[in-house]
């Protein structure tokens, strides 16, 4: 077994030099992951997963290959990496292939991460607990969720001589309460440290809204302004973010296509992809090609800015990469919209025929170049009249196109969370987004 | 072939796990090698390869369920892993209410091996490639496509791979059963532009066997008319009708409607409350089985059995054989799919539907291959019997609440239906409806039944399982049709 994840590295590197190879990357990932579900109050299953992954890029002659391998023994890496290799060769020259850049580099970060997640068992079943009791103590009858701290540290070596070691962790919560068959309530936490994490308020969170959604109606159909909460908000501007990416761009399945310095949100609506940012769940200070992460605003005042770019998309776009490889396509580390300046109560008595929303799933696409999509509320959703919140509702989808409702932006707040889970991949900063004209529908069949 | 080194870490896990006090213990080996390739518009990404293997590691203690995982396959570190996991258990037993009981299925002792006709390990990257090539070219030649000619699709991800799975599973409860699964999946979608107007297509398909896969799915013709249809949906697709009118369901929309509006909410894991946080629970109830859902012709089964499926899994993930569930017969629920626990705790025989997509996830409540069952009628007659509605071929957008009650479906290719006969080719209608009126407006199937391949979601850590979609043509009678 070779412990030391540059020595698996370099081990492999030393195999695909022998081999030929012109350019290589190998990243090794060592993380674990420690959760707790729990149902109907209960805990229902504790997991502990370790894992030792070695990913691969090769190229030789124009040709491309990526791998990952599970089996980071020194016999098990020579063959993966020999495997990989015989592979390649048979393959036919790559148009798409842009060299690694030359020139060694050497990432260190100052370390942000909290080591004590790596053997967090004691410490997700409390916040489980603490979640529980909160969300009971506030109105709950039952409740289900999830407590996931992982700590992960990544290590990488290109051919050019780079290397670099980047560790990160986080610590999230989901909850759901309930409290009959049409009121439930949904609270988060996500945090990079166990410090940061709020079990407390998540569960107040979601007992509150399980509390207040019973005796739900279902809303007419119509145009409502929508004030979207920011695990609402945040599903939506994952899905920006993963539109950004310059791959998607170039496989047509992005309404971000032909944008570029055009406007595509209100001007108020700004976004920014980081590689590291303080109190981030995600990112490196490396991407996977050896690039030096870094800021990129996406969206500026409304105005689209830039794509997330690789090596091989920024040839192709004729700029610089982004630092967001992905072999085969950028993606996003950590988003951010910026903030507003208005509170949640100006918000909410600002609008005069809406909707609040505060947690949604099920955001599916009619068409990604056009971004047309519905999605399904879910847990606290409420009526609001006149500035006042009158009616809990239930039994309703959104459908919009997402250009046409970020261009409908109209109030952001000045207070935002960081929000990741499983309707959430990408982590984003993101405040309360209040939207103008959103087409809301309802089932055929639902009574009124 | 699983190596006996292999099974060896398996059997030390289960001894350990008794050892240090676990009242029930199972330990799965599950990984494999696999190849992928991906044509974008046309032009190579770098082709892929995993080779991922590990080892899952589940107990029992005083009724605390524990999961525990790792690839480092050395004695040591398996041992680790158990003795981590048993502690994780007999640690969390005070936040435990309800405790985990597993019924008595009987355990099975077999091999299941899926046949192969042509090797897969002859699906490495290059002939991947080959076949990729091939059928982008075929969606990029509009020649075929009559008044859709003109229409460019000019952007294209077309992706397939090849897998081999190697799994082996033991329990303590005496269980021990191997696996080897071949697979092949297909992936695309393609977006044809013109005039300013945009559709897209996804397509896949998806069997278990060897390379024959390919020539049995037909992939090639089959994307081909897919894009000859995408071209003409953007050429020539009308407005949309709106109202309550009959609605003519494909098998793809049969499918799809089966899987997220009967299979999921009668997944009893979800009834019981256990997803509740992630993919929700159900609108039925412990005490639903018998309940009037549908008309007699609504009858929806989901079957692990079938030969060469993608969902194939005759025994499931907890050592259980597989059985046929009748999710709905005549209209009335009848079964709810179920794992060791959950049968347990509804005291009713387990149909083994457990399953679990990789050595790093608990296997949990799954469908398999979820269809609506074949009637009686061809299409042209159910079409016959339409005076005014619309039959919907294809879809794209489609979501569903998490109780699984209020469901949208949008259609691609789709076509208005006048008195008997099929008309012009209609944009986007949207049927938007709940479950109950979906399954009583059932009027008549036809007798063909064709299955989609698809990758389900849910558990947390999210777990992607193949499955197969299915079913007839299924006439709704007077549901409401809207548009986008």
């Amino acid at each position: 077994m070779v412990v030391d994840s540059q020595q698996v590295n370099e081990h492999a590197m030393k195999v695909a030099k022998k081999l030929g190879v012109e350019d290589a990357v190998f990243l090794s990932v060592v993380g674990s992951e420690q959760m707790v579900r729990f149902a109907n109050d209960s805990l229902s299953v504790s997991k502990r997963i370790e894992e030792r992954v070695l990913s691969v890029y090769l190229a030789r002659g124009g040709k491309r290959i990526v791998g990952g391998s599970t089996n980071v023994e020194k016999q098990g890496i020579e063959s993966f990496v020999e495997r990989l290799h015989k592979t390649m060769v048979n393959l036919t020259r790559d148009p798409a292939y842009v060299p690694l850049p030359k020139g060694a580099r050497k990432f260190t970060r100052p370390s942000a991460h909290d080591e004590g997640l790596g053997e967090s068992e004691k410490d997700v079943s409390e916040a489980a607990r603490v979640a529980i009791e909160s969300a009971r103590s506030a109105g709950a009858k039952r409740s289900a969720g999830a407590v996931e701290a992982t700590l992960a540290a990544t290590d990488i070596l290109t051919s050019s001589g780079t290397v670099g070691h980047d560790v990160g962790s986080s610590i999230l919560l989901n909850i759901r309460s309930f409290t009959d068959a049409n009121a439930s309530g949904h609270g988060l936490s996500c945090s990079s440290t166990l410090k940061g994490l709020d079990a407390k308020g998540a569960g107040r969170t979601a007992g509150e809204h399980s509390k207040r959604m019973q005796n739900s109606k279902q809303p007419s159909e119509g145009t409502y302004t929508v004030l979207m909460s920011p695990t609402v908000a945040s599903n939506l501007i994952s899905l920006i973010g993963s539109f950004a990416s310059a791959f998607s761009v170039e496989a047509g399945i992005s309404y971000l296509a032909d944008k570029l310095g055009k406007k595509v949100a209100s001007p108020s609506f700004c976004l920014t992809d980081h590689g590291t940012i303080k109190g981030g769940l995600g990112g490196r200070s490396f991407d996977d090609e050896g690039t030096p992460t870094q800021s990129t605003r996406l969206i500026q005042d409304g105005v689209l800015k830039s794509y997330l770019h690789n090596l091989g998309t920024a040839n192709r776009f004729k700029t610089k990469s982004t630092g967001n490889g992905g072999w085969i396509e950028p993606n996003p580390w950590n988003l951010e919209v910026g903030a507003g300046d208005s509170t949640y109560d100006e918000m909410v008595s600002s609008i005069k025929h809406g909707i609040i929303l505060t947690s949604n799933w099920y955001t599916r696409f009619s068409n990604y170049r056009t971004g047309e999509f519905s999605t399904v509320p879910r847990d606290g959703t409420y009526l609001v009249e006149n500035g006042e919140v009158t009616t809990p509702l239930s039994g309703l989808r959104m459908s919009d196109s997402l250009e046409r409702l970020f261009s409908s932006v109209v109030l952001l707040s000045k207070q935002r969370q960081w929000i990741e889970w499983w309707e959430v991949d990408e982590p984003t900063l993101c405040p309360w987004v209040l939207v103008e004209g959103v087409k809301i529908t309802r089932a055929y069949g639902s009574s009124p | 072939m699983v190596k006996d080194s292999v099974k060896d870490l398996a059997s030390l896990a289960l001894s350990e796990a008794e050892r240090l006090g676990a009242d029930y213990a199972e330990a799965r080996v599950q990984g494999g090698v696999g190849y992928g390739f991906m044509l974008k518009n046309g032009e190579p990404q770098p082709s892929m390869v995993e080779d991922s293997f590990g080892i899952g590691v589940r107990v029992i203690c005083g009724g605390a369920l524990a999961f525990g995982a790792t690839n480092l396959m050395d004695r040591a570190s398996v041992k680790g892993l158990t003795a981590k996991t048993v502690k994780m258990a007999i640690s969390s037993k005070s936040l435990v209410k309800n405790p985990v009981k597993l019924d008595r299925s009987r355990s099975v002792k077999q091999k299941v091996v899926v046949p192969q006709k042509e090797s897969i390990e002859g699906a490495d990257a290059a002939w991947l490639k080959k076949l990729l090539v091939d059928i982008d070219g075929r969606i990029e030649d509009g020649r075929d496509a009559g008044a859709g000619s003109s229409v460019k699709i000019p952007n294209r991800i077309v992706v397939a791979s090849s897998e081999l799975e190697e799994k082996y599973f033991v329990s303590s409860d005496g269980a021990e059963v191997e696996f080897i699964t071949p697979r092949v999946h297909f992936f695309a979608i393609m977006t044809a532009i013109s005039n300013g107007e945009a559709a897209q297509r996804i397509v896949q398909q998806g069997e278990t066997g060897g390379l024959e896969v390919v020539a049995r799915l037909d992939l090639a013709n089959k994307v081909q008319e897919e894009a000859r249809i995408l071209r003409l949906v953007v050429a020539k697709a009308t407005k949309s009708p709106t109202g309550v009118m009959d609605v003519l369901l494909s098998p793809e929309l049969s499918g799809i409607a089966a899987h997220e509006s009967v299979g999921h909410p009668q997944e009893a894991d979800r009834i019981l409350g256990r997803e509740g946080a992630q993919a929700g629970e159900s609108y039925l109830k412990k005490d639903s089985l018998g309940t009037k859902i549908g008309s007699r012709e609504a009858n929806i089964s989901d079957d692990p059995t079938l030969a060469h499926s993608n969902g194939f899994a005759p025994v499931d993930d907890e050592g259980v054989r597989a059985t046929k569930r009748y999710l709905i017969v005549d209209g009335r629920i009848t079964e709810f799919l179920h794992n060791r626990s959950t049968a347990a705790q509804l005291k009713v025989r387990d149909n083994g539907a457990a399953r679990a997509v990789g050595f790093n996830r608990e296997p949990i409540v799954r469908m398999s291959n979820t269809f609506v069952e074949p009637g009686d009628y061809s299409r042209d007659e159910i079409v016959k019997e339409v005076k005014d509605g619309v039959y919907i071929k294809s879809f794209t957008e489609w979501n569903i609440d998490d109780k699984r009650l209020n469901q949208r479906y949008v259609g691609l290719e789709a076509y208005r239906i006048k008195n008997g006969a099929l008309g012009e080719m209609v944009k986007a209608p949207v049927l938007e409806i709940t479950t109950p009126a979906l399954w009583a407006s059932v009027k008549a199937r036809s007798k063909r039944l064709e299955f989609e391949a698809a990758v389900c979601g849910k558990g947390d850590p999210m777990q992607g399982i193949p499955v197969w979609t299915g079913g007839p043509d299924t006439l709704l009678g007077g549901v409401r049709i809207g548009t986008r």
